[in-house]
């Protein structure tokens, strides 16, 4: 059992610099363990990476490929990688469609809104969430009218972003008496289209008094722990600031076994974002698990992203999937996501996406946005509200074809910022044995390889023992051939 | 308790740990495939789509369904109701004997249900304690298990579990990621969205290197499919059984290209993604009848996203959102219709229409929200063509507090619902050849709970097949 005062080696490191970012390039591992002390701790590694500043970004452009490749081509090389891989879990969190909001400056906006919430207040995110544009066209919050309630919103905001249908015992969160009261508290808010800011309009809201048919807005009679007489949001006062107050009350909703729902629902979301797969249907270990990082964080009634994920990322949950090769049955690994893997194989290579285009220069010569199409995960446009799926769903064959196709293009590129593989090992190294000790260091899996693969990695260097010494000077197919079959591989899909 | 989507994605892939994952490349099809010369194709409308915008009260009948539809779908700016006379007529309802009638932007289909005969119509489908989140309901559409039973993976998934080994391809998404539906644990199931991208990528430039990549390719995979660690057996048996097929199927393309332009070009001309993915079942079909090696892939899946219509959804007007979604929809599938008769295998082909819920009958401003359940549309040369199962009770009166048509399976009921699981069952037993025992035992589950509210009496034999 370990804690934040756990010693890391470097490839302790590592493992929090692949999993909190996109691989460990050895400039950026470099510094983190310049800045985290002589003797790295879990805990010192994840102050050094939560203390960024949490400035927006915003990309922007015309078109969705051209605003989605400068997202990507920023990312390629952030100020923090943390900050850009949590505004990607947010951004799959609070899933938005280009395609549904239709405005590319509203979604540029929210973006931004991703980047400098990353890791500050959780119930000031979603208050936030609530009044943003992009959001609001996403879900239809502007056609949720007084005389024609549309629950869309009013469903999503505690299905996915604060409560979740069903507690982890499976007992139900909420009614659809409470989307519909929800629904009617969200009633008159909209946006300014000149300036894309949120306006309330009162003629359309929902007064109690108004609709005496309805009822009060009573929520949670039956769930939330707050007994049978539930909870108004119209008490404090009826108006603009009803959807604060539902917040208020979203957050002090507590489980069938009396936790705090949102605290559960969301710990959960980034266990499964940040460790494995297991946390997306957990048991009682994986429960117990995610109700000792939320202890830890004290992030029930302070909503402080930043003492949660510091929890997260000093948990033995944390380090799970670090284990080195071979794999069994127990062992724990996760899937890569395109933007992973994308990003990952670029930065560790040493290749730039060129060109507004943010393409890569070799084969079908495709753009980032191109590549990541075809590898099933385009930004800005998730394939739905609820983001995406993830794990083995990204493995399917079309998807891993793209991710085959991309390996293919990225070490068959010889022109500029292309793959420059003698840039990266030794060429004078001859021995096949040290040669691929070489290429495996470079994408930063030496550890992840078994011996059966190793054989097969040898057995395609020297063409299965045919030239036992290679001449890299003078040809230089095979250790891009093998760089090309390391980041086609099993291991290499996966962290 | 119901799995969501994610948590039903995440079973089955545990389940992978238990199945045999050796894999062989000798593609030799173990023949228990029971569907025999046949062909599955299962589309589905993904967000929701509007059952009763889909099919829609003409008159009373005894139920008072065209003036309850009246009461809830306004006329005018915004409005959803659709005009008696803009509808395609298909025939009275069994229960209330309301004459019914297609949206306009059916005609195609509409063209297909008058003149061939050869679309069945089944009103009402649904599951008990239906579920209004998208994940939930399209998680249970999927899995085809509503009470959450120890059942992992899809149900076609699990019906291939019991026919194909690892080394077969039965079928295929035509998707970018692999349909809930068609998750399983045992053969070999893959997506391509587009044949002719599907060939490996060498670096063809280094030409002389291309097998020593391929020999070291293929152990790589054959390795990790034997881990025992889930993630990796599933990665390794894709990606061995992807390598093999894209050696075959993307001539599929070319042959198809060749020989059939024409129809090919009647894809084209409706200019909409899913003709283009009606084209790529065609182009596989076509090399199946042809007998291509490696090539045996009998169910395809495919989807039109975009039915979350809850503004802005349009009346009759084609150019509506729905309009327009559901026209796109019947016109690729009059096509592929038309191409299936042309190579002979139209009475072998049965395609399948679900979404994972309807929408509700009082319209919200200018869309509907979240409902319960709607029709299934299921098309093929050997469907017996008509109307099944009841039009959901759309009296205001009769609703449930929450807006939506109550799911029932009481006998006495005239407004009994269709199970989901009995389409399922029915199709697998009738249409895939799989013996009723076994679809009972590996497949469907009956529920517990009181008989007229959940489903505790299978009914396999809907007639909706010519023999």
């Amino acid at each position: 059992m370990g804690d934040e005062n756990t010693i890391l080696d470097e490839n302790g490191v590592r493992h929090v610099l692949r999993r909190t970012g996109f691989g460990a390039p050895p400039k950026e591992l470099a510094k983190v363990l310049r800045k985290a002390g002589k003797t790295p701790t879990r805990g010192s590694v994840a102050d050094v990476l939560l203390n960024f500043k949490a400035r927006a970004f915003r990309p922007r452009g015309d078109y969705l490929y051209r605003a989605h490749n400068k997202w990507v081509a920023k990312m390629q090389k952030p100020k923090s990688a943390l900050q850009s891989k949590l505004a990607v879990f947010w951004h799959g969190y609070f899933a938005t469609q280009s395609s549904v909001v239709g405005e590319l400056r509203f979604l540029s906006t929210q973006i931004g809104l991703l980047h400098e919430y990353a890791r500050g207040n959780f119930k000031d995110f979603v208050k936030a969430i609530n009044r943003d544009p992009a959001m609001m066209l996403m879900l239809d919050t502007p056609r949720n009218k007084k005389h024609a309630l549309n629950e869309n919103y009013a469903r999503e905001l505690q299905e996915i972003f604060t409560l979740g249908v069903k507690d982890l015992h499976g007992q139900p969160n909420y009614t659809q008496s409470d989307v519909v009261n929800i629904a009617r508290c969200f009633t008159g808010w909209t946006y300014d289209w000149k300036r894309g800011t949120p306006e309330f309009d009162d003629w359309q809201h929902d007064y109690e008094a108004d609709f005496p048919d309805r009822g009060p807005k009573l929520l949670f009679q039956s769930t939330g722990g707050f007994g049978s007489a539930g909870r108004n949001p119209a008490e404090q006062g009826e108006g603009e600031d009803e959807i604060d107050h539902v917040t208020d009350i979203l957050f002090e909703h507590t489980d069938s076994q009396g936790h705090n729902t949102v605290a559960r629902q969301l710990t959960q979301r980034l266990m499964s974002f940040f460790c494995h797969d297991a946390f997306e249907a957990p048991g009682a270990a994986e429960i117990a698990v995610i109700d000792e990082v939320i202890a830890t964080s004290g992030f029930v009634g302070a909503w402080d992203l930043t003492r949660l994920l510091r929890a997260l990322f000093t948990h033995d949950c944390f380090f799970e999937t670090s284990s080195a090769a071979p794999y069994g049955t127990t062992t724990r690994k996760a899937v890569k996501s395109p933007i992973d893997f994308f990003l990952t194989t670029l930065r560790l290579t040493g290749v730039k996406l060129r060109t507004a285009d943010a393409r890569v220069f070799g084969g079908s010569y495709d753009s980032a946005y191109g590549h990541l199409s075809q590898m099933g995960q385009v930004l800005m446009e998730p394939p739905s509200v609820f983001g995406w799926d993830g794990g083995t769903s990204w493995l399917s064959s079309s998807a891993l074809m793209a991710r085959f196709r991309f390996a293919r293009d990225l070490t068959a590129s010889r022109e500029g910022g292309g793959f420059r593989p003698e840039k990266l090992v030794d060429f004078g190294l001859s021995d096949p044995e040290e040669i691929l000790d070489a290429v495996l260091d470079v994408l930063g899996i030496p550890d992840q390889v078994t011996e059966a693969e190793r054989q097969i990695y040898i057995g395609y260097l020297t063409d299965d023992g045919a030239s036992p010494v290679l001449d890299l000077h003078e040809d230089d197919t095979k250790v891009r051939g093998l760089t090309c079959l390391i980041i086609q591989s099993p291991a290499f899909q996966h962290h | 308790m119901k799995l969501s989507r994610r948590r039903f994605l995440q079973s089955a892939a545990a389940g992978a740990m238990l199945g045999p994952t050796v894999f062989n490349h000798a593609l030799v099809a173990r023949s228990l495939a029971a569907i025999g010369n046949r062909y599955l194709v299962v589309v589905c409308l993904d967000g929701g789509n509007d059952g009763v915008n889909t099919v829609t009260p003409i008159t009373d009948g005894s139920a008072g369904l065209r003036q309850a539809y009246d009461a809830q779908r306004f006329d005018g700016n915004g409005g959803l109701n659709l005009p008696v006379g803009s509808l395609l007529p298909i025939g009275a309802d069994p229960n209330s004997g309301a004459e019914l009638g297609f949206h306009p932007a059916l005609k195609a289909l509409h063209n297909l249900y008058d003149q061939k005969g050869s679309v069945a119509v089944v009103q009402g489908v649904g599951y008990p304690d239906y579920d209004l989140s998208h994940e939930v309901s399209m998680g249970i559409w999927e899995s085809g298990n509503p009470s959450g039973a120890g059942l992992s993976g899809g149900w076609i998934g699990r019906h291939l579990e019991q026919g194909y080994g690892p080394s077969d391809i039965p079928a295929v998404g035509v998707e970018w990621s692999l349909p809930g539906d068609l998750r399983q644990s045992v053969t070999s199931v893959l997506t391509i969205k587009r044949l002719q991208w599907f060939g490996f990528p060498y670096d063809w430039e280094e030409w002389q290197d291309v097998a020593a990549k391929r020999t070291a390719f293929e152990g790589l995979y054959a390795q990790a499919a034997g881990t025992g660690l889930a993630s990796f057996d599933f990665a390794g048996t894709t990606g061995a059984a992807t390598l093999v097929a894209s050696e075959a199927y993307p001539a599929l393309h070319d042959d198809y290209e060749a020989d059939r332009s024409e129809m090919s070009a009647r894809y084209g001309a409706i200019d909409r993604d899913l003709a283009d993915d009606f084209r790529e079942v065609a182009k596989m079909i076509h090399g199946v009848e042809r007998g291509v090696p490696n090539v045996g892939a009998r169910y395809f899946r495919l989807s039109q996203g975009g039915y979350d219509t809850h503004a802005q959804q349009g009346g009759q007007d084609v150019e509506g959102r729905h309009g327009y979604l559901l026209k796109e929809l019947a016109d690729s599938l009059e096509a592929f219709y038309e191409d299936l008769e042309d190579m002979g295998a139209a009475s072998r082909v049965l395609t399948v229409v679900f979404s994972e819920f309807s929408r509700r009958i009082l319209q919200n401003g200018n869309g509907s929200d979240h409902g319960s359940q709607g029709p299934m549309l299921l098309i093929g040369g050997a469907v017996k063509g008509g109307i099944y199962g009841n039009h959901p009770n759309i009296d205001p009166a009769a609703l449930n507090p929450d807006g939506n048509t109550p799911y029932s399976q009481d006998p006495a009921d005239s407004f009994r619902s269709v199970d989901l699981r009995d389409v399922y069952g029915s199709t697998l037993k009738q249409w895939a050849g799989m013996a009723h025992g076994d679809i009972l035992s590996h497949v469907l589950a009956l529920d517990s709970g009181p008989s007229g509210e959940y489903w505790t009496t299978e009914n396999f034999d809907l007639d909706l097949f010519v023999p």
